[in-house]
């Protein structure tokens, strides 16, 4: 069996309110990231899956139990640099990312942190931006930018640093519903090219995307498996106050009637696809 | 989305004009040493001749760049209240002082000469070439040019153990920030308009209380930018950023001839200002 | 039940006679009635924002005519005082103006802004909570810094509510909310215009929110209004939709879908229920009791 990218062992970790109170924000998490796995991590709010996502790249180490990027383990200094460049992150306000005038500069910010000879810079930026579409864009301002323009900006300025893994915390909760597409496309388009990815999120359309999904409650792990599979588990969903996507919905009360109809569909076109199975072409259905 | 607030449309941080000429295409550290050179060369110029020969130059500046005369006398625009009053406070109090030349009016204890004359007029040009010179500066040479470039020259200070890449960072982070915060204002000004809050009331006297009443600005701003500084921190981190770290640079300038030539001809020219005896 | 909102050929240039000038309302028309729930929909850059900006006064309009429970905002003698206690305009993301340590002050701010005697303030300050889903005594005490962003949401609406105002406007309601936060605001704002009669007026891009919330939808684009019906006609209207590029609530993208393979379905079903019965009606023929696959 292949060694994971990134491997958490018994991870808590306690948050500290103030010098007398702390609290438990992770218990006991254990889990396995491998190379090319597109991974959603969801919760609402409060159930600690920023905190989880910021144990991925060493921003936060744990209180208990351990996290290892490519057998680095993040608790030790000396290989900060070699986990980031190994694991990047884009965050959640896309404003809060971007440090230089224009968005060429921005790019180049994380190459020149690692020290990246200048003409390798220039042929990196130019992939990073084609790779999120904002070839078109570099040499704007930031505050000419929407927030979904501005969040691939922030992606590219990960990217041009040639991660194994992007992690995403929270990176669309920001962006409307045009800016959250751009945003899953440019991740579909890097996932299909290799690009390890861990979203974590409390929209269902980007669990829906995701190979695995991990559904995280009071700081544990309270399910896995592949999407599908978990938006089934409706009553659980809606106990953890999650929402469950539409055509899973849908899909369930045409069952009910029609115990033919599938349940397990998470996509809009696999109802159209699913209603053609059973009612026949155009015609058939009387 | 900037369309929507109107302050901020206002905002060209540095006014960028893009126009291609040969000015803009100059390295931007020697655009700084030699707008620093002629800054020095107009503040000792004396003369009415002086003067004069320099706003013609700074006016041809202008057409070097393709940039119209315009911007530069908006630029004027707002110094002119300072222009004035201290055109009034010199023709008033230096004709006392270092007494010289004719006399032209005595009443009391106003004494207006030749001298103080001259002085007056030539102060006012002096101000005046030096907005000039300084917004062909800003016009001709992007805020990104204008902070590598700085870092450029600043950095011999280096061995001095002066912060030369973190100074400039922070210039370039306040830059980016000033139209994305001129925005927030104008928002957060709206907001609190909207649940009933009132700026500017009472004279310019009652500090106490236009203070008060700027509280639901500068308090939520000031968080948001409390807020702000601790997420870029995350992201630089995120990004592998050490303070004091070596690093590599991603813009390089290459000074050429051109650039050479510019400098040595602005050296002589500010060099002959100075020593010349100009007759007036 | 008259009209509350009533504009008239509104036109507005930002930075008129400058070289940037852009003209963000180029001839709006619309009206509202007392206690209906509008919603205002189009793209980034049709106008939405400069739009509703207009119903407090804090723009006044170019061209063309706005007219507020009768007043007319170009009097030059317009009490914005009076006309901001009358409408209560919620930015998106309203959690940023809270600007008081303690958080029954900030929503105190607005009443005592206007004057009201401090028993009033109280009362209103109590109201206004328990309207936006905050426990007055839990949390009047509690410092602003100290909370989560769906409650500092909360405590920002309440500040606006404190006002008692005729017409609540929100900007993108919300925006940046989880589920769970999302279905209890919309279920709020419900509150607000079923219950309480208010007129509400909201801007939104989750059509799913806006078909579950409005009476009444105003599509906007490139400065105008460009289409306005109930959500039915508009999402039931196929040639509207494509025209203006406007998305629509899932349950109506798949039942278009459909249609367009030559089931017929009512497209204008857009809640669930009514959605799964227009696909069920296609699965099992009506009287046909039905083992298996519709026959």
């Amino acid at each position: 069996m292949k060694e994971p990218l990134i491997r958490m062992e018994g991870v808590s970790f306690d948050y500290r309110l103030n010098s007398e109170e702390v609290v438990r924000v992770l218990r006991d998490v254990s889990l396995d990231i491998y190379l090319g796995e597109y991974v959603a991590i969801i919760g609402h709010n409060g159930s600690g899956k920023s905190t989880l996502a910021k144990h991925f790249n060493g921003i936060l180490k744990p209180t208990e139990g351990n996290v290892y990027v490519a057998g680095f383990n993040t608790k030790d200094d000396r290989y900060r640099r070699e986990i980031r460049r190994r694991v990047g992150m884009v965050f959640q306000h896309p404003d809060n990312q971007i440090v230089a005038t224009i968005v060429e500069d921005d790019v180049a910010f994380g190459l020149e942190n690692i020290g990246v000879p200048p003409r390798e810079m220039r042929k990196r930026i130019d992939a990073a931006l084609e790779a999120v579409g904002m070839s078109s864009y570099r040499n704007r301002p930031p505050h000419h930018l929407s927030g979904g323009q501005k969040q691939r900006v922030a992606i590219a300025g990960v990217l041009a640093m040639e991660p194994r893994c992007l992690v995403l915390d929270e990176a669309t909760s920001m962006l409307d519903a045009h800016g959250r597409r751009e945003i899953l496309q440019v991740l579909r388009r890097l996932h299909q090219r290799g690009m390890t990815i861990i979203a974590v999120s409390h929209h269902m359309s980007e669990a829906a995307e995701a190979d695995r999904v991990l559904v995280i409650e009071a700081g544990r792990i309270a399910m896995e498996g592949p999407p599908r599979e978990i938006f089934q588990r409706q009553e659980l969903l809606r106990r953890l106050q999650l929402d469950i996507p539409v055509a899973t919905r849908l899909a369930g009360r045409i069952h009910e009637r029609v115990p033919d109809f599938q349940p397990d569909l998470i996509h809009p076109r696999e109802i159209v696809d699913e209603v053609v199975r059973i009612a026949g072409k155009k015609g058939a259905a009387g | 989305m900037a369309r929507e607030f109107e302050l901020t449309r206002n905002i060209t941080v540095g006014q960028y004009l893009p126009t291609g000429s040969f000015v803009h295409r100059l390295d931007p550290r020697i655009k700084l040493l030699a707008c620093g050179i002629l800054i020095l060369a107009i503040a000792f110029c004396n003369s009415y001749g002086g003067n004069l020969i320099v706003l013609a130059f700074s006016c041809l500046l202008f057409r070097l760049s393709r940039i119209p005369l315009r911007y530069g006398l908006s630029g004027v625009k707002p110094a002119i209240p300072f222009i004035v009053i201290l055109a009034v406070l010199q023709l008033l109090f230096y004709g006392d002082i270092a007494s010289g030349g004719r006399v032209y009016l005595e009443y009391g204890l106003i004494v207006i000469t030749s001298d103080s004359l001259r002085l007056v007029i030539v102060s006012a040009l002096r101000f005046i070439e030096i907005i000039f010179v300084s917004s062909v500066l800003t016009l001709s040479t992007s805020t990104t040019q204008l902070t590598h470039g700085m870092e450029s020259l600043l950095k011999p200070l280096g061995y001095l153990k002066f912060p030369v890449h973190e100074f400039s960072l922070i210039m370039t982070i306040a830059l980016r920030f000033v139209p994305t915060f001129a925005m927030e204002m104008e928002k957060m000004i709206k907001a609190q308009a909207s649940r009933g809050a009132e700026f500017g009331t009472g004279s310019w006297w009652h500090i106490f209380r236009r203070t008060k009443e700027m509280l639901p600005i500068i308090v939520p701003l000031f968080r948001v930018a409390m807020e702000r500084a601790e997420d870029l921190i995350l992201a630089m981190e995120a990004r592998c950023y050490t303070p004091g770290g070596t690093r590599s640079r991603f813009r390089t300038y290459q000074t050429t001839f051109r650039d050479g030539l510019t400098l040595l001809f602005i050296l002589c020219f500010s060099l002959l200002l100075w020593m010349y005896p100009f007759p007036y | 039940m008259g009209t509350v909102i009533e504009v008239e050929d509104l036109r507005y240039t930002y930075m008129e006679n400058t070289p940037l000038a852009h003209q963000a309302l180029a001839g709006v028309q619309l009206s509202v009635e007392e206690g209906e729930c509008v919603a205002i929909i189009g793209h980034t850059g049709s106008g939405k924002s400069t739009l509703i900006q207009h119903f407090n006064g804090l723009l006044r309009p170019q061209q063309g005519r706005v007219r507020v429970d009768g007043q007319d905002l170009s009097d030059p003698g317009l009490d914005l005082k009076g006309l901001r206690r009358k409408v209560g305009l919620v930015f998106q993301n309203p959690e940023d103006q809270l600007f008081e340590k303690w958080v029954g002050d900030d929503v105190a701010f607005g009443p005592l802004k206007m004057g009201l005697p401090l028993k009033e303030v109280r009362d209103r300050v109590r109201w206004a909570m328990e309207m936006a889903g905050l426990s007055f005594e839990a949390m009047k005490d509690r410092p602003t810094y100290a909370l989560s962003g769906g409650q500092k949401r909360k405590v920002a609406l309440a500040g606006v509510l404190a006002l008692r105002p005729k017409v609540l406007v929100l900007d993108e309601p919300t925006a940046g909310l989880d589920p769970r936060s999302r279905k209890e605001l919309l279920g709020r704002i419900e509150g607000f215009n079923r219950r309480e009669k208010m007129t509400v007026i909201f801007v939104s891009h989750n059509m799913e929110e806006v078909a579950c919330l409005a009476d009444r939808i105003f599509v906007m684009a490139a400065g105008q209004i460009v289409a306005q019906g109930t959500p039915r006609e508009i999402f039931g209207s196929r040639e509207v939709l494509l025209q203006h590029r406007i998305g629509a609530p899932e349950t109506v993208e798949i039942l278009y879908r459909i249609q367009g393979l030559g089931y017929p379905v009512d497209v204008g079903a857009y809640e669930l229920d009514s959605a799964a019965a227009e696909i069920v009606s296609i699965l099992r023929p009506q009287g046909v009791k039905s083992h298996g696959p519709g026959i």
